[in-house]
């Protein structure tokens, strides 16, 4: 019950604070970042309502977008991974996802009004 | 037996006649107006020679004379400049009109006249040499003119050039071989404009094709060659001539005062106008159809005979008359057309003029109306009973009396009125375009019109259903006044009869509480424009509070990445790393100049230049990365 679901949790933090690297750490801190950062926006679109619509879409899909290109960057340049992506060394991820982002945010930039 | 099969063939050969006959109709002629605007145009007072010749000619084609001759010929003859051929020209051809006017012409003059008949002059100087030697009756050289004619011609090839070369042949003696001139008329006929079939002339004017008419016929005339012109060529240009009723300029009023001459008397072609006087109606009253048969200068052409070839109706072909000679009175032609007792209607006339070989355009169609006046009679009012258990009560009205008593009309009953329309000359049955039953509220002033329908054996009949016929009264009940309106084009009699008063009742539910005047032309209600309101934001303060706390996040970010100990020790000042840095810093100071002040392309622009440098320098450095790696 409530017992069980605290020990996994405190199971789970303490596994992940020793067992992934420093590295991914800070991607993590990122990516919550960005995950706030979306859901506030969220939280004041319900609130206040959706004028200028544009504008909240663009900023929410800029949040949600670099999560997921977050995500990506995370999963390529994850040790374990390294099987998957031969090809594609952590500094070539990097690269990916710095290209990504610029074009994303030319976008969002372009929408927001 | 003969006399049957002769008819045959006689109606036949009619036919075929009448459809070759299918020609064009003038259009355009001079009326009595019209030739006295060319008069007074061309009686103004003579400012030089060319103006008296344009003034005297013209006005002796139009057959009219001059008010004062010798004041004429004494202005002509203190005018004149004799070293001038144009001038000579004018003043020989203006005295040869005139009567009693003599001029003696010194050798100088003569030798200066024949002198200018050679190739070196132009058509117009040889014109005007030929014309003022022939107008003063002084011998010339036919055959030489001739030469020197066709060979300045050669080189002038223009119209005017041409016309005055037709004028020119025609003084000169018909020994000389005129034949190569008298083609040039074929040619110019080529030349004219078609307009829309009706009017035939040169593109150079009116005055062009006045001119070319006058000098066609009187070369044809002089040579005695028919001119090579079609009938319907004439018509047209006939249409186009005398289409210009307001004279510009005297010589234009000249060009058509001669080519009205001429068209009225040359040896081969007189076109005919025929026209109705007055409308082309005829009735018991005015039972004779009258026309005016008259050449183009609308004088009256009494010795020709008009026959009528056949009356048709209108409506239902059938031939009436044919076969029959106008009688002459007067200066106009008359045929009693009454005398056949036509019924009422419209019928299609053919005429045709004959008498003279030259007579063109001498076969018309002609649309007559024959008018009678209506009698209405046998006209019964009744009330029906809807339940047909009583007996309808009809009583007879006879025009133009009006009803005793008024008649009912409410749900139990109908009221039904049915008459019958007469031609009071013959009797027969009529049915006139318009036969309307009008009921007129007295008091509201609300009027309802039906129309009356014939039946089967044209009898009229109306029927008013207070059930059925609710909406046209918007069911208001009252003492309604019934007119009779029976019209038509051929009637002379319109009828505008009250015949009765019919209280008309209707179902009290549905009466309208007042009686509203159904105006439309008042002014409708005004309608206020709904400027689209602004979307509702939140207030300013909810807004910059949003804008403060987004930035929260942002700093857990800093402390956690603080927290887990991200290192930037590892910074390495190589140039390409600065280069990154600086590239990307730029970039997203790009996107913030993109959202304030750049469009699209520029900022593309941008971003490939910043992008290029920031994807080199960043390739060195995460190489750089990899290799220490």
């Amino acid at each position: 019950a409530a017992g069980s679901l605290g020990s996994v949790l405190r199971r789970f933090l303490a596994e992940y604070g020793s067992g992934t690297p420093s590295r991914l750490k800070v991607l993590d801190a990122y990516l919550l970042y960005v995950l706030l950062t979306g859901a506030l926006q969220f939280g004041y679109c319900l609130g206040v309502g959706t004028f200028p619509f544009n504008s909240f879409l663009s900023g929410f899909i800029s949040a949600v977008g670099s999560f997921i290109l977050g995500v990506c960057l995370r999963i390529q340049i994850n040790p374990q991974n390294k099987g998957e992506f031969r090809g594609i060394s952590p500094e070539r991820a990097f690269a990916d996802f710095l290209f990504a982002n610029t074009i994303l945010h030319l976008v969002v930039i372009n929408f927001v009004g | 037996s003969a006399g049957p099969r002769l008819r045959l063939a006689a109606a036949l050969s009619l036919l075929l006649v009448l459809a070759g006959a299918q020609a064009l109709a003038p259009s355009h002629r001079l009326t009595a107006r019209d030739l006295a605007r060319l008069r007074a145009a061309l009686e103004l007072p003579f400012a030089d020679v060319r103006s008296a010749f344009y003034s005297i000619v013209g006005l002796h084609s139009l057959g009219a004379r001059l008010a004062d001759e010798k004041a004429a010929c004494k202005f002509i003859k203190s005018h004149v400049d004799s070293s001038s051929v144009d001038s000579l020209f004018y003043a020989a051809q203006a005295i040869r009109v005139l009567s009693g006017c003599e001029v003696t012409i010194s050798n100088e003059t003569r030798e200066l006249l024949l002198a200018a008949i050679s190739e070196d002059s132009s058509v117009t100087q040889i014109f005007h040499a030929v014309g003022a030697l022939s107008g003063f009756g002084l011998p010339l050289a036919s055959q030489e003119a001739l030469t020197a004619l066709t060979a300045r011609l050669s080189k002038e090839e223009n119209v005017l050039a041409t016309i005055q070369a037709l004028e020119t042949a025609s003084y000169l003696s018909q020994q000389a071989d005129l034949s190569g001139i008298v083609e040039e008329i074929e040619d110019l006929v080529a030349r004219l404009d078609d307009l829309g079939g009706v009017y035939l002339q040169f593109e150079e004017g009116i005055e062009t094709t006045a001119l070319f008419v006058a000098a066609a016929y009187k070369l044809s005339d002089h040579v005695g060659t028919e001119p090579a012109m079609k009938e319907d060529q004439i018509i047209q240009l006939m249409n186009a001539i005398f289409s210009k009723k307001n004279f510009e300029t005297l010589s234009e009023a000249f060009s058509i005062a001669c080519a009205a001459g001429s068209l009225s008397r040359n040896r081969y072609h007189l076109p005919v106008i025929i026209v109705p006087e007055g409308p082309a109606a005829v009735s018991h009253h005015q039972p004779l159809l009258k026309l005016q048969v008259t050449d183009v200068m609308s004088q009256p052409l009494t010795q020709a005979s008009v026959k009528l070839e056949y009356a048709k109706s209108a409506s239902s072909k059938a031939t009436v008359l044919q076969e029959t000679a106008f009688t002459l009175s007067g200066d106009v032609f008359e045929l009693n057309f009454m005398n056949v007792k036509p019924a009422s209607g419209y019928y299609d006339f053919s005429i045709s003029v004959d008498g003279d070989k030259r007579f063109i355009a001498n076969k018309v169609e002609l649309k007559v109306k024959v008018s009678t006046e209506v009698g209405i009679t046998n006209v019964d009012l009744s009330t029906v009973d809807k339940d047909q258990s009583i007996a309808p009560k009809t009583t007879r009205v006879a025009y133009p009396a009006k009803a005793k008593g008024s008649f009912t009309a409410d749900s139990h009953q109908n009221f039904a009125l049915s008459f019958q329309l007469i031609d009071v000359n013959s009797g027969a049955e009529l049915i006139p375009h318009q036969t309307f039953v009008r009921l007129h509220n007295q008091k509201t002033g609300q009027e309802v019109v039906f129309v009356a329908e014939p039946d089967s054996k044209n009898v009229y009949k109306f029927e008013l259903d207070t059930s059925e016929r609710k909406t046209e009264f918007d069911s208001a009940s009252g003492t309604y006044t019934l007119y009779l309106i029976i019209g038509d084009a051929t009637l002379e009699n319109p009828i505008l009869w009250n015949v009765a008063d019919v209280v008309i009742k209707f179902p009290e539910e549905d009466a309208p509480s007042t009686v509203q005047s159904k105006n439309l032309f008042v002014p409708k209600p005004e309608i206020q424009h709904l400027f689209r309101e602004p979307e509702k934001r939140p207030p300013t303060v909810v807004s910059n509070t949003f804008t403060a706390l987004i930035l929260s996040p942002l700093l857990l970010l800093l402390i956690l990445w603080i927290k887990i100990g991200a290192n930037i020790s590892n910074f390495s000042f190589a140039p390409s790393t600065i280069v990154f840095h600086m590239g990307h810093a730029a970039m997203l100071g790009l996107m913030y100049v993109y959202w304030t002040q750049l469009n699209m392309f520029q900022t593309l622009k941008y971003l490939a230049i910043l992008g290029g440098v920031t994807f080199l320098a960043g390739n060195r450095m995460l190489a750089q990365k990899a290799v220490k790696r």
